[in-house]
């Protein structure tokens, strides 16, 4: 049996974090705030519109009614004619399932280009998260993207690195009013541009408890440089502050089948196996959660977080929300929520949990907080799916759903964005139901404009070429009423009763 | 002396078709000689202006994407980085990508990842040293060319307003600069001459000076492996980044392949000089002046021995 003392590190020996740059290196802002930023509500109760999952016809259809609610919240008014604008979404890790399928962001991107914006779909590297992370780099998270189907061809719009080849093309931008952070990085196609339209996946996440529109702003819209700020790295004393990774005694060393897993895990080479346990360097590490995570994955505990490091961070990443939203004008943002595949986990995780709930709806509105906290409330009151985590924790409807499945309520999060002026924790509801009438048929289908209907289109083609007609009669055996109503019977296992 | 492979484009047959001729090009000139399996290859190409239509076709990129692909096992990067001013006012990444893929140039076509080099922005790049004698100093190369472990310039021939020919020289220096770093090397120079005037001889002189510099930093950043191969297609009097061009100065030669920029260029230009029909649209570019000046410099040589395929 391994003997698992843990090595003392290095880090008494640390006179400071680090000797950074941070004097000669971009001393002011280069992106001063729009001066009319702010969140969109001023007064009185944001309103967020729904329209909930689940289609009978036509005009139900998810994506329909994803474009219902653009108009409906008015997200077409958050740019003008001839805007450039950011459609933010997350590319996915590879191999991961569970994540917002194409349609969804073709549906804007289509409504967007037909109000005249210029769309472009965006999306920021990350840090490496883990061992065999794709979306550090930014040449394998777009093979990701394409494989996840996000792809010009696709959307029928650029599909772009926010923050460069090599995630460094960001801008600073001060947040003064931050709870936490002061400061940020924001990729240069999301800051640069005149709006933007958050796309999001409403679903878990291990760090920040629950991911949606807001964790959009304050991680996904983020540089390599605004994540590291983000993470809280090098806040505090190294040996018992939350700013680093907590080395724990659970380490085996080289008796974990996992160790050599875990020492490429770090890209600056700030810990090393040894015989009954890790040795650190806390002079090379930045905290980009790749050791942590690769040890939490493996299912082990040689690595962890430090205490309480989560709700700070989940306050963290609400001022880094802020540092995004100040890049456009006030209203020039608008959100949707896609609250299906509520899987416990992020979308940067490399597999999919069961969803912890049936499907829920779409949530569209101006205001970022009204959105998440109705997407929130409407999550935790739906029922909960067999076989998923929520199941196995015994959950109920109306429990705050991923403060017991991962840990810290979300609202900690909305509640610190409402704070800083990131929106308001009340909202009205709108449910959008669509009505079935033949121009709402007709409104969202392929050729919405043409003046022929597909069968229309075809009748002119079948009254010149009539492809059925000419290799009829087609071979069958001869017709037997009582052969039809019977024989198929004895291939049925209910013998043909019929299902009430 | 350098080698300097040319391929013609005579007998084009089933089995000797421009794809043909191009692989076959890439293997007599050694393309893959400091290649291994892994490394991440950068194809440097010429993504042209709107307007401008001569670019060069999608497969004549894909085809050495695919050898490059080959010798390393691992899809390459293809990029070139933006425009050297706002000439549409659309000078954002976004717009860059869509111009590019209404010429048909994407990812899936060309073979590799398509990307901006210096990023959306097109100022994301590293400082690299231009030798200790330079003017510039150093200059930001783009992060798609720099960080990249091998690159392959694949230049469109054509005639150059400011540094007289766009070839292996021009597209593996200047134009593999961040923007931030092209606009300090242009420092103040219109690269644009619509009206036909053009910048004093002097002005000229220092920008092809600063524009070889910046070639020597390219050269640092990757090591020396870089390969060239130019496309002696479609040579238009306007470069690609021209918004238009009037029409081809002569028949199509085939392509070049070397990896000594300043033996391809020299064999280039006289290859150009040789078959051009009439020379009076060949007008003075002092062309042969910045060969001279680019082995000055130590980027190769200009006496070079020519292999002919056809």
């Amino acid at each position: 049996m391994a003997d698992n003392n843990c090595e003392p590190t290095k880090w008494t020996e640390m006179k400071a974090p680090v000797d950074g740059g941070r004097d000669t290196y971009q001393t002011k802002s280069w992106n001063p705030p729009k001066e009319k930023w702010g969140p969109f509500t001023e007064k009185g109760t944001p309103e967020v519109w729904f329209s909930e999952a689940n289609a009978t016809n036509w005009t139900e259809s998810m994506i329909c009614k994803a474009k219902d609610l653009f108009y409906e919240a008015k997200l077409n008014q958050c740019f003008k004619k001839g805007d450039e604008v950011a459609i933010k979404i997350h590319y996915g890790e590879y191999n991961r399932t569970a994540i917002l399928r194409p349609e969804y962001i073709a549906a804007i991107v289509e409504e967007v280009k037909a109000c005249g914006g210029h769309p472009y779909v965006v999306n920021d590297t990350t840090l490496s998260y883990h061992t065999h992370n794709s979306m550090a780099i930014s040449q394998y998270q777009l093979e990701g993207a394409i494989r996840h189907g996000y792809t010009d061809a696709t959307f029928g719009c650029p599909v772009l690195i926010a923050d460069g080849y090599a995630g460094e093309d960001d801008y600073r931008v001060d947040i003064p009013e931050g709870l936490i952070i002061k400061e940020t990085y924001i990729g240069r196609a999301i800051a640069e541009a005149d709006a933007m339209i958050v796309l999001a996946h409403a679903r878990g996440h291990t760090i920040t408890m629950y991911g949606g529109v807001l964790k959009q702003l304050g991680i996904g819209c983020q540089s390599k440089r605004g994540k590291y700020i983000t993470h809280l790295a090098h806040w505090g004393d190294p040996h018992d502050a939350i700013g680093w990774p907590k080395f724990t005694d659970q380490c085996p060393g080289k008796a974990c089948d996992f160790h050599k897993l875990c020492d490429n895990s770090c890209p600056r080479s700030a810990h090393r196996v040894f015989e009954n346990g890790k040795r650190w360097y806390p002079e090379r590490c930045r905290l980009c959660y790749s050791c942590q995570v690769t040890c939490g994955f493996s299912g082990h505990a040689g690595i962890a977080f430090e205490e309480m490091y989560f709700p700070n961070a989940m306050i963290a990443h609400a001022d880094a929300a802020l540092g995004a939203l100040k890049c456009f004008e006030r209203g020039k943002v608008g959100y949707i929520n896609h609250a299906i595949d509520i899987v416990p986990e992020c979308d940067c995780f490399p597999w999919a949990g069961l969803a912890v709930c049936p499907d829920v709806g779409l949530f569209a509105g101006k205001d970022l907080i009204a959105v998440e906290m109705a997407t929130l409330d409407a999550i935790d009151a739906a029922p909960i799916s067999p076989g998923s985590v929520a199941d196995e924790k015994e959950l109920k409807p109306g429990d705050d759903k991923f403060r017991e499945i991962n840990g810290f309520s979300p609202r900690i999060t909305m509640a610190a964005g409402a704070k800083i002026g990131l929106g308001t924790m009340k909202y009205k509801l709108n449910n959008y139901e669509p009505i079935l009438n033949q121009e709402n048929a007709a409104k969202w289908q392929v050729r919405p404009n043409a003046k022929k209907p597909t069968t229309v289109r075809l009748r002119d083609t079948f009254y010149r070429h009539d492809l059925a007609t000419e290799v009829m009669p087609f071979k069958r055996i001869e017709y037997d009423k009582d052969w039809v109503w019977n024989e198929w019977k004895k291939y049925d296992p209910f013998k043909g009763e019929t299902a009430d | 002396m350098s080698e300097v492979v040319w391929i013609d484009n005579q007998r084009m047959t089933f089995d000797n078709s421009v794809a043909h001729k191009l692989r076959r090009l890439a293997d007599t000139a050694e393309a893959t000689r400091t290649l291994s399996e892994g490394m991440r290859v950068t194809l440097k190409v010429n993504v042209p202006e709107e307007g401008y239509d001569y670019s060069l076709r999608p497969n004549f990129i894909r085809t050495l994407a695919d050898v490059a692909w080959k010798a390393t096992q691992a899809r390459p990067n293809i990029c070139d980085g933006q425009r050297l001013v706002d000439y549409w006012k659309r000078s954002l990444g976004n717009a860059f990508m869509e111009v590019a893929s209404r010429i048909g140039y994407s990812s899936e076509t060309l073979g590799g990842h398509f990307v901006i080099n210096g990023g959306f922005s097109g100022d994301e790049g590293d400082l690299f040293s231009c030798g200790d004698d330079s003017e510039l100093g150093g200059v930001e190369v783009g992060t798609a060319v720099c960080r990249s472990d091998a690159l392959w310039v694949l230049s469109q021939v054509t005639l150059n307003p400011l540094f007289g020919l766009s070839g292996a020289l021009y597209n593996g220096g200047f134009d593999c600069l961040s923007g931030r770093a092209r606009t300090r090397v242009l420092d103040g120079l219109n690269p644009y001459m619509f009206n036909g005037e053009r910048p004093s001889l002097e002005a000229q002189a220092i920008f092809r000076r600063r524009a070889l510099e910046s070639h020597l930093a390219v050269r640092t950043a990757l090591e020396g492996r870089i390969f060239y191969v130019n496309y002696i297609w479609d040579v238009t009097p306007q470069p690609a980044y021209y918004p238009y061009s009037e029409t081809p100065l002569l028949d199509n030669l085939g392509f070049m392949a070397s990896h000594d920029p300043v033996a391809l260029d020299a064999a280039t230009l006289a290859l150009i000089r040789e078959k051009l029909p009439d020379r009076s649209r060949l007008p003075e570019t002092g062309f042969k002046a910045v060969i001279a000046e680019a082995e000055q410099l130590g980027l190769g040589r200009p006496d070079t021995e020519r292999v002919h395929l056809s």
